[in-house]
């Protein structure tokens, strides 16, 4: 009987690539990447080729730093062609014959620095900029950083559409100024006469090789410094900023920094690639650094995928492929083919111009049906064994809590005192002069009917609404006006009603985002992964996966998994795991049981015990009632943002003030 | 001996009992005995189940509202009134079980369409128009109708309820009081001719003069001859209006009875302070 | 020789009538995001291409260039054909733009939609670019060039059409939102859609109709543009758009009357600008208007607080 399956050849190359160990694979593709890249010019003589990789590798290298911004951080940036521009322009009047300041002792020191060169004209002697292209690089960077943050600091609290018009506003002001000062910049006729980079006395003129090189060596270090920022704190700030920025600040982001450290990195990214291109053009006009470029570097990460660093470069290298090599191969077929079939419009189409319809095509496609783009930014889960996906009701609460910092453990007065609390909103009174003092250790109900304030009274204590005129003391420090991530650092973590974990991370990522104050890497330390910063990584995810193993097989093995997809009870662990990476003094849980069980709820009742054994002060909103006589030293009830009273369990429980507030007041009503 | 049941009621069969915690049968029948047994039911949920993304938000509730009464839903915080209140518009559509109406089963069937049936809804906190004024909130409210006779009608016994609401027509109802804002809200769910009147909370945020008033008005609404489910966090207000009603704990019905019966016991209280019993 | 003073009641004269064309632009952008909350970018390039239609459906009169002129009955025959042409052709491009590229992206939160929109009018823009080119094209017009001289300032007959024509279109968009019952469903919608749903809206229907007059009005704009200039071409929904999207921004995004008096205004600012700085800063002033008030007072003059996303 003949077989009837037949093998393709593509089976014998996918068992090649699958005997190939999984540690192995990364690195090996990387090597065979950069032998190709570096290889490429030689294996294709054509200097027009090569110089379309350059131009391809510039905008890879664009598509990295708007990444940063967009995909990372999640600020929609819709003028990324400034900062190109403010790169490019530094570096054509840096190295031209453009600005001729007249000659004053104040030169000397930069002439003898070789980085100006006085000439002697006629009317008395002028200075010419030519400062090197490789000291321009990253003083480019530097400049566009600047402006970065000068056009990123206006947007902080705008919402996502306002952001993105802003941004849009700033990208079309600066190539019309440039148009417009004409003296600096030459105007519309463009930028001429910017030196070719030289090295070690080899001019590069206009032969396309060695930028490509350059280009290469410039892509490189970008996806590196992408990656490693990606993996670092650093990277972690911003995506939870872009998940979501009001959980991301009472875990300890500085919102401010992180924006404007993405604006001010996306734009050195451009800034850099800006003097690089100029460089190989030798030239700069506006219409270089107009609203289509931005876009057109927006469509290429929409399209390799918002987020993912390998992603943004392949997209952004594929799409300048389609426009300078494919779209102009198939002109010619489309060419060929009228002629034989005698129409006269095919004959003369020509693809590469209709590139921007592509373009708007792309995105619009992208947007309806795959919005992660060809390499999403989200990796691929695997699945989880039976066992692990049973998990057993535990008793008794959590044991192992060395992983905890160092809790409170003498009593030593009050650690949160509230006098005065007021909080309005517009003209309702959700709070009214609340009084409220917790001492060290102890466990506190929080609780009332609908609407009593009680959740207002959680985001009063962590900054999220300003607090007319209260004070609020913690460890005897006034807290009342600190921002949400200045009162996690003091002590104070939280948990929210709806939960609001970060759906597009995974748990582990979550968790260790808790931990984002107490961990002390910056973007230069993330960059150069010194011993002392791996150390603190390793340590940091160790410590999170033993966070996650309190609660025993429920979340540890979904660490990988996105917090997004884990069911809503493990959520809510997932969301107190995040809060105890913080190492908090003071836990605020707001309805943590809500949505569980009576066992789930009898064993988190159990585990929140627990915690407070171990010498956390634990303030706490919650229905259930009989979770609050179990967990309470005192309770706390709420109604209509005033407090009506305050003792143990047992007695609020029946007290008059608290049955009428729950059950409505019975007004002298006629009976029926 | 008053008891309470737990959370884990068994789906109903009719007629029988739900488990309980300690004997309670007597409690029991007496409290189901006063259902309505007679009178087409004008509203039904069978064994309707609710989710948001995973979260089980009503677990297998049955409800019976029969034409004619003023049946109230009490129940303390996150207990799923709101929900029901959804579920009978059509915001919220039932993973299982079903809602009947008039008969028919509500599945698939628009809000519009809903309206258009005889269900109105008095929403929670309002929600008026703010930019709109009173007069042109009540139009609103009989969006579904044509203008006709009929219209005229509805418009003229709502001025007869509520004369606040004809001094205020042109007025904006942004800049009416809270109280003034729940009789025009009200005022436009009648101007649907609803035979069923869905209340949500209709008491929150109103002064006890207002809610006094507002309670008036239900009756005499019922009077006129419209059904009204009522979802309260007032306990103690709404049992004195109403002929029957539901208590509901984290989307579970834990209680059901005559008004007159549940406002004695201390179950009530209770169920509304999420007390619970564990094995 | 005219006076500082004569010369600067003309350009309010021009800044007026200019702004009467903005404030169309601008409300019909508006209307869209007042109930749906979207930035929708693709609306000046339906506006751009409503310009060529108006052009083409000219042309089909017999009408080109400026030479052919029209009086009387013939004249107003033509210009309604022409406006209800235009018009017609803007709304069902809106409403196509809305039910493929939008409608499936209800729902999806952050800047997906807008994004899209971007996409969209890249799209409008290169169609035209590509099969009519990137030079002017000289609009038919069959107005006679009338002029009356007040004074110092000169008014011409387009420009009591162009004030004619919005004020015409600005009075029925009120009595449509404010009489009929579709129009107040639209209001009732932007300002609670769910509960606009529990009356019985069909708030699909309204976001269609929304679409429909909004790009409309587009149209009539881009017509007027037309036969104000003279010229069309491809980069006339970047020009024009960008000056739309500041007055309804000035004027306070989703606010009717916002739009019209944002129109004005920066019509003004466009004429008195270029008149008292220089022609080819005024897009840079612009620009900065934009930024300026979105970053200080989003609300704009007549915007209520939107709340943020959160």
């Amino acid at each position: 009987m003949r077989s009837t399956r037949v093998t393709l050849p593509r089976d014998w190359t996918l068992g090649l690539f699958g005997r190939i160990p999984a540690r192995m694979r990364t690195p090996l593709g990387i090597i065979c990447l950069t032998a190709a890249a570096l290889l490429f010019p030689l294996v294709n003589g054509s200097d027009a080729d090569i110089d379309s990789a350059a131009n391809a590798l510039a905008f890879a290298a664009l598509a990295l730093g708007l990444n940063i911004v967009v995909g990372f951080a999640g600020l929609l940036d819709l003028g990324y062609a400034a900062f190109f521009a403010i790169g490019a322009y530094a570096y054509g009047v840096a190295s031209s014959w453009q600005v001729q300041p007249e000659w004053s002792s104040f030169w000397e020191p930069f002439r003898w620095l070789d980085l100006v060169a006085r000439y002697h004209q006629a009317g008395g002697d002028v200075v010419h900029f030519q400062v090197s292209f490789w000291l321009m690089l990253p003083i480019a960077a530097a400049i566009a950083a600047f402006f970065g943050v000068l056009f990123g600091a206006p947007t902080l609290r705008l919402k996502g559409d306002y952001l993105a018009i802003v941004t849009l506003g700033f990208g079309e002001i600066v190539p019309i100024v440039a148009r417009n000062t004409p003296s600096i910049t030459n105007g519309a006729m463009g930028l001429n006469g910017v030196a070719a980079p030289q090295l070690f006395g080899y001019d590069f003129g206009v032969n396309a090789t060695p930028y490509y090189y350059v280009g290469v060596a410039l892509v490189a270090f970008l996806i590196l410094t992408s990656q490693r920022l990606k993996d670092s704190r650093i990277g972690r700030a911003w995506m939870a900023i872009r998940e979501d920025e009001i959980a991301a600040a009472t875990m300890g982001v500085d919102r401010v920094r992180f924006k404007l450290l993405a604006f001010a990195i996306g734009a050195a990214f451009a800034g850099a690639t800006g003097t690089f291109y100029v460089a190989k053009l030798q030239t700069a006009t506006p219409e270089m650094f107009m609203f289509p470029v931005s876009v057109m570097v927006l469509v290429m990460i929409v399209f390799g995928g918002i987020g993912s660093v390998w992603g943004v470069v392949v997209g952004a290298l594929l799409l300048q492929i389609l426009q300078s090599w494919f779209l102009e191969d198939l002109s010619e077929w489309l060419h060929a083919f009228g002629r034989l079939v005698h129409i006269d419009w095919l004959q003369r189409v020509q693809l590469a111009s209709s590139i921007e319809l592509i373009f708007g095509l792309i995105l619009v496609l992208m947007m309806l049906y795959r919005r992660e783009g060809l390499i999403p930014a989200t990796r691929r889960v695997s699945g989880l064994s039976l066992e692990e996906q049973t998990a057993e009701i535990g008793r008794g609460g959590f044991d192992g809590l060395t992983a905890m910092a160092a809790w409170d453990r003498a009593d030593s007065g009050p650690l949160l005192e509230i006098s005065g609390l007021t909080v309005r909103f517009g003209g309702l009174v959700a709070l009214r002069s609340v009084e409220l003092s917790i001492p060290a250790r102890a466990v506190v109900a929080v609780i009332g009917p609908n609407g009593s304030g009680k959740s207002t009274l959680f985001n009063a204590v962590t900054g999220l609404v300003p607090a007319d005129g209260a004070e609020i003391r913690f460890a005897g420090h006034d807290i009342a006006r600190l921002r949400p991530h200045e009162v996690l650092e003091r002590g104070i973590a939280r948990t929210f009603q709806n939960i609001r974990l970060f759906p597009n991370l995974t748990v582990v990522e979550n968790i260790m985002i808790g931990m984002h104050a107490r961990l002390a890497a910056g973007p230069v330390g993330a960059l150069l992964r010194l011993p002392a910063n791996r150390r603190e990584e390793a340590a940091a995810r160790e410590r999170a996966l033993e966070i996650l193993s309190l609660f025993g097989n429920r979340l540890l093995p979904r660490a990988d998994h996105l917090a997004g997809s884990l069911s809503y009870a493990n959520r809510r662990r997932a969301e107190i795991a995040r809060a105890l990476a913080s190492q908090p003094r003071l836990l605020l849980l707001d309805e943590p049981t809500a949505g569980m069980n009576p066992a789930e709820t009898r064993e988190l009742a159990d585990q929140i015990q627990s915690l407070n054994r171990h010498g956390l002060t634990i303030l706490l909103i919650e229905h259930k009632l009989d979770v609050v006589a179990m967990l309470a030293n005192t309770v706390i009830v709420l109604d209509h943002g005033e407090k009506i009273a305050e003792g143990p369990p047992e007695v609020v429980r029946r007290a008059e003030e608290v049955i009428r507030a729950y059950l409505g007041r019975s007004a002298a009503l006629a009976s029926v | 001996m008053p008891v309470f049941r737990t959370v884990y009621r068994r789906p109903r069969e009719s007629g029988g009992p739900g488990q309980t915690v300690a004997g309670s049968a007597t409690l029991d029948s007496r409290l189901r005995g006063s259902e309505s047994a007679t009178g087409s039911a004008l509203l039904e949920f069978r064994a309707v189940d609710t989710y948001y993304g995973d979260l089980h938000v009503l677990k297998s509730v049955d409800y019976r509202i029969a034409a004619g009464e003023i049946v109230c839903l009490l129940g303390g915080n996150a207990s799923g009134k709101s929900t029901t209140m959804k579920a009978i518009m059509g915001s919220v559509v039932p993973r299982r079980g079903d809602i009947i109406y008039e008969g028919h089963s509500l599945g698939g069937v628009s809000t519009a369409e809903r309206v258009r049936r005889g269900i109105a809804p008095v929403l929670e906190a309002r929600r008026l128009f703010p930019r709109m004024t009173v007069w042109e909130n009540l139009e609103m409210g009989a969006y579904t109708r044509r203008r006709g006779p009929e219209f005229d009608e509805d418009l003229a016994r709502v001025f007869v309820l509520f004369p606040r609401v004809e001094e205020r027509l042109h007025q904006l109802a942004g800049t009416l009081s809270g109280g003034e804002q729940q009789m025009v809200a009200i005022g436009r769910a009648l101007m649907a001719r609803p035979k069923l009147l869905c209340m949500d909370e209709p008491s929150m945020g109103l002064s006890p003069a207002y809610v006094e008033q507002v309670f008036d008005i239900i009756r005499t609404i019922n009077r006129q001859g419209v059904t009204i489910f009522m979802v309260e966090q007032n306990a103690n207000m709404a049992l004195q209006v109403a002929d029957r009603a539901y208590v509901l704990q984290t989307g579970q019905v834990v209680l059901s009875g005559a008004a007159a019966e549940l406002r004695e016991t201390e179950l009530i209280r209770h169920a509304y302070l999420g007390e619970l019993k564990l094995a | 020789m005219m006076s500082d003073y004569g010369v600067l009641l003309q350009q309010v004269v021009n800044g007026l009538s200019l702004g009467a064309m903005y404030a169309l632009l601008a409300l019909g952008f508006t209307l869209v995001y007042g109930i749906i909350e979207l930035i929708n970018f693709a609306h000046f390039n339906v506006f751009m291409i409503s310009s060529f239609v108006g052009m083409w459906a000219l042309e089909l009169l017999g009408i080109s260039g400026q030479s052919r002129v029209l009086t009387g009955l013939a004249l107003a025959g033509a210009l309604v054909f022409a406006f209800a042409v235009t018009m017609l052709a803007a709304g069902v491009l809106g409403v196509a733009i809305e039910r493929l590229s939008l409608r499936p992206l209800r729902g999806v939160p952050g800047t997906a939609a807008m994004i899209t929109t971007i996409g969209v009018s890249y799209i409008l823009f290169n169609i035209i670019l590509l099969t009519v080119g990137a030079g002017s094209e000289n609009y038919p017009n069959p107005l006679p060039v009338v002029r009356w001289q007040f004074g110092e300032v000169m008014l011409e007959l387009k420009q009591l059409l162009i004030w004619g024509v919005a004020l015409a279109l600005m009075v029925a968009l009120h009595v449509f939102v404010s009489r009929t019952r579709l129009g107040k469903a639209m209001r009732a919608t932007a300002q609670d859609a769910e509960a606009a749903r529990m009356m019985g809206v069909d708030v699909d229907r309204v976001i269609v109709t929304a679409f429909f007059l909004g790009s409309a009005l587009a149209g009539a704009a881009a017509l007027i543009f037309g036969l104000y200039y003279n010229y069309t071409s491809f980069i006339i929904g970047y020009t024009a758009g960008l000056r739309a999207f500041t007055a309804a921004v000035l004027g306070g995004i989703g606010s009717i009357p916002g739009a019209m008096v944002g129109g004005l205004l920066i019509g003004l600012i466009e004429t008195l600008g270029g008149q008292l700085i220089a022609v080819r800063w005024t897009d840079v002033i612009i620009f900065s208007i934009l930024v300026l008030v979105l970053v200080f007072v989003p609300t704009g003059l007549f915007g209520r607080a939107t709340p943020t996303k959160s």
